[in-house]
């Protein structure tokens, strides 16, 4: 089976964004294609067009010749293109097997012989009759490799497959994929993660700002080279030099640490203690759903537990709620920059006064102060580069990562002596990333503290004085950094254990 | 001994009676829930059958008819509900509250003409059975058509839910519209659907209170059973069968405790009437506390906005 794809000169212009300028590409099968570039180079709007999510502007698509016209994903299933979303388009209440039956037009006891075999054939170890919410992150993908395998794929498209599958998980899906693509399904991996091009792909076609900057075949190619194609630009790397903290003065401390939730989304937290010296950064890895929103909301008082004792500044803060927290100098930074730190509804000054309405002078007698607010905003506008000096500006309009620097900055210009962040520069270009990184740094040299919670190794590595691992809940040991090797965190993010 | 037998017959007949516009009305709104749409417009889609159906039967004097119209209205008057929540995009909340105001409004309007008139005798099956089989004969027999088909109708929507493609279709958009449009299901057709046919169910609930359980045109006749419908709903954690159980425990309070009102027991009328509602919200929260089983159930896009990417 021969299948040849051909993407011709397709546009898609969303309102202020050119997200796909005239893109052209071939693909042949028996390959496995790498499609390069950072977050918002143009990549998922190509593959969504590819899968007939989202309608082109202009532009055609040909499969073994053939103009085929992608309006409504049953298009792309008709024409056997199959596709793996970054977020899984699962149904979490339903079954296994409900979810593969529901677009299938197969009778039930046939499907059931069929997925059977597919499980047999590629080794995949999946019970069909349990609700999907159960299952992991890893086992959630296969079961949406499979409902792609029911229908004779010809082509097979990963968006961003690894972003929450651990080392091992990792492993196992790039030999499920270099088997399928000998066995002559085209293979399209859309990543922005160098190290997995070089290992699992024959060619690259790099994105940048809506246009294909580059193909070539991975034999050519080195981390830099590709680094270097995807930013457009050199790229200096920030690195923290390594402290001692011996001794140091104990800034935090955290003692019998449990978490119960009836709820199953949520994960139980298992008998946490850890400290914190002062200047010291301790980085949190782990894969996404293992106690990581639970701890973060316990630091931050949005929960409060039980029998824990969290010792700040020699002073018990457990029962204290966010604000009383704020008081004693602690900062928060949480994960969802939409939904958690701002409200993306609020002008700029709004948002900046939401977390300083007791601390500061921002109110007097129960009214606003809004001068004072504005002058405030615009120091913490200036202090952390965010790219606009309007303080009038609606949250919503400035893009992740100067959304981030504002919220790290309203954090941080109140001088606090612990900030607590939960991957705080997820889907951020490299331009910003590095940004927040030397600012969380700076931090750790003036001799405040940190605890970064993120599941990205590389930033944990760059951050951190020692590094543990959450996983389902339990703390592993705490490591000193220079140690450390993202190879032993895979190990530990896995469940496994070292030494 | 034989007389309190058949009383006690006589009463489960009743409460049967009693709670076949809740079954009715729940199941419908239940299917609609089902696919993420929280209609909140229950009470005036089925006083809109009411008046409906009253209304047909006295123009045409035709009872199937006016059984038909009845839930043809409901389901006209959902259409407004899908066009604004579905195709304009609006709060699912509000636009249910206005719907039941529009509702109660319209149907008073309509109505005026035909307060006081007499209703029709709806014809009941197997009549000679309830008088000839002791205590068995008035549960099981001599009821309209229409509460066969509300005892059934549970059973058949658990079975549709469970067992059927389209069951399937419709749980998976109110699992995720996202997801089930990525996978080419076309969600506004599913929740056009269910809106619908919640519609012509409560239409059919209406219609039920004003040609059977009391044949007359009363304004604001429904009297809040469509709250408590849409209460049964969320209790019974979208489960049909715990809608049944439900129903049949409010309607078999209501009926009880009237009948210790009329024996006069010392305890205050005003907790007596409130009985009902207390109850059934106990004994389903009761039986539903399965935390895992009631998230499964849930459908987890209740009442949020969907919109297509283009």
């Amino acid at each position: 089976m021969n299948t040849k794809l051909i993407i011709s000169k397709i546009s898609k212009i969303y309102p202020g964004c050119i997200a796909n300028d005239k893109v052209s590409l071939e693909f042949g099968s028996g390959k496995i294609y790498a499609l390069l570039g950072e977050n918002g180079a143009g990549k998922s709007t190509l593959v969504k067009i590819l899968s007939g999510v989202v309608k082109p502007d202009e532009g055609e698509v040909f499969l073994n010749n053939e103009n085929i016209k992608l309006n409504s994903p049953l298009d792309a299933k008709k024409n056997n293109i199959g596709m793996v979303f970054q977020h899984f388009n699962l149904f979490e209440t339903l079954s296994v097997f409900e979810n593969l039956s529901i677009d299938s037009s197969k009778k039930n006891e046939e499907l059931r012989l069929l997925v059977n075999d597919i499980l047999k054939k590629y080794n995949f170890k999946i019970d069909l009759d349990i609700p999907v919410l159960n299952l992991s992150a890893g086992q959630k993908q296969k079961v949406e490799i499979i409902r792609c395998l029911i229908r004779n794929p010809k082509v097979l498209i990963m968006d961003e497959p690894t972003s929450v599958l651990t080392e091992q998980e990792t492993e196992d899906l790039f030999v499920s994929l270099k088997k399928f693509s000998k066995e002559g399904i085209l293979i399209i991996y859309i990543t922005h993660k160098l190290k997995e091009v070089l290992s699992l792909c024959d060619e690259v076609a790099v994105m940048r700002k809506g246009k294909v900057v580059s193909v070539s075949n991975t034999k050519e190619e080195r981390i830099e080279s590709l680094a270097n194609k995807m930013v457009g630009e050199n790229l200096s790397s920030v690195k923290k030099k390594i402290n001692n903290f011996k001794n140091s003065e104990e800034i935090l401390k955290i003692s019998n640490l449990n978490f119960t939730s009836d709820d199953p989304y949520e994960t139980n937290l298992i008998n946490l203690n850890f400290s914190l010296k002062k200047g010291e950064c301790l980085g949190i890895a782990g894969i996404s759903g293992n106690g990581q929103s639970e701890l973060f909301q316990i630091l931050s008082g949005e929960i409060i537990t039980e029998n824990t004792s969290i010792m700040f500044r020699q002073k018990e803060i457990s029962k204290l709620n966010p604000r009383e927290r704020r008081e004693y100098l602690m900062a928060f930074s949480p994960e969802d920059r939409i939904s958690q730190a701002a409200v993306p509804e609020l002008k700029i000054y709004e948002n900046v006064a939401l977390n300083n309405f007791k601390s500061s002078n921002f109110f007097e007698k129960g009214l606003v102060n809004e001068k004072k607010i504005k002058e405030h905003s615009k120091k913490i506008l200036s202090n952390f580069s965010v790219n606009t000096d309007n303080v009038e500006l609606k949250s919503q309009f400035l893009s992740g990562g100067n959304l981030q620097k504002l919220i790290i900055g309203r954090e941080l210009i109140t001088s606090p002596e612990l900030l607590v962040c939960f991957n705080p520069t997820w889907g951020l270009d490299v331009g910003a990333i590095n940004y927040i990184h030397e600012t969380l740094i700076n931090i750790n040299e003036q001799g405040k503290s940190s605890i970064v919670i993120s599941t990205d190794n590389d930033e944990l590595l760059r951050l951190s004085d020692r590094i543990c691992v959450i996983y389902k809940g339990k703390l592993s040991k705490i490591m000193d950094a220079n140690t450390v090797t993202p190879e032993k965190l895979g190990v530990l993010m896995g469940g496994g254990s070292i030494d | 001994m034989s007389f309190d037998i058949n009383f006690i017959g006589i009463l489960i007949g009743a409460i049967m009676a009693s709670s076949v516009p809740l079954i009715l009305a729940a199941c419908g709104e239940l299917i609609t829930e089902r696919s993420g749409v929280l209609n909140l417009g229950v009470e005036g889609m089925m006083i809109i059958g009411a008046i409906s159906g009253f209304a047909l039967m006295v123009v045409t004097d035709n009872l199937f008819l006016a059984v038909m119209g009845s839930m043809l209205s409901g389901l006209i008057i959902s259409i407004i509900f899908a066009l604004l929540t579905q195709s304009l995009l609006t709060n699912h909340v509000a636009t249910g509250l206005a719907l039941t105001i529009f509702g109660i409004g319209m149907s008073a309007m309509i109505g005026k003409n035909f307060v006081g008139i007499p209703g029709k005798e709806f014809p009941l099956l197997f009549v000679s059975l309830k008088e000839s089989v002791p205590f068995f004969g008035p549960i099981f027999f001599g009821h309209s058509i229409i509460l066969y088909f509300a005892f059934l109708l549970p059973f058949l929507t658990n079975y549709f839910l469970k067992n059927t493609k389209v069951g399937l279709i419709v749980r998976a958009v109110g699992d995720s519209p996202t997801s089930a449009s990525n996978q080419g299901i076309n969600v506004l057709l599913v929740r056009y659907s269910c809106i619908l046919y919640g519609g012509a169910m409560c239409g059919l609930a209406g219609a039920y209170l004003s040609l059977i359980y009391t044949p007359q045109w009363i304004e604001n006749m429904t009297g809040g059973r469509g709250w408590i419908a849409l209460a049964l709903v969320v209790f019974a954690t979208w489960s049909p069968i715990k809608v049944l159980i439900g129903a049949l425990i409010f309607g078999g309070i209501t009926i009880l405790q009237l009948h210790m009102q009329a024996v006069g027991l010392r305890i205050p009328v005003q907790l007596l009437s409130a009985l009902p509602y207390i109850m059934t919200i106990i004994v389903l929260v009761v039986i539903s506390r399965d935390s895992r089983k009631i998230k499964l159930n849930t459908p987890t896009s209740l009442g949020q906005i969907f919109y297509k990417e283009k």
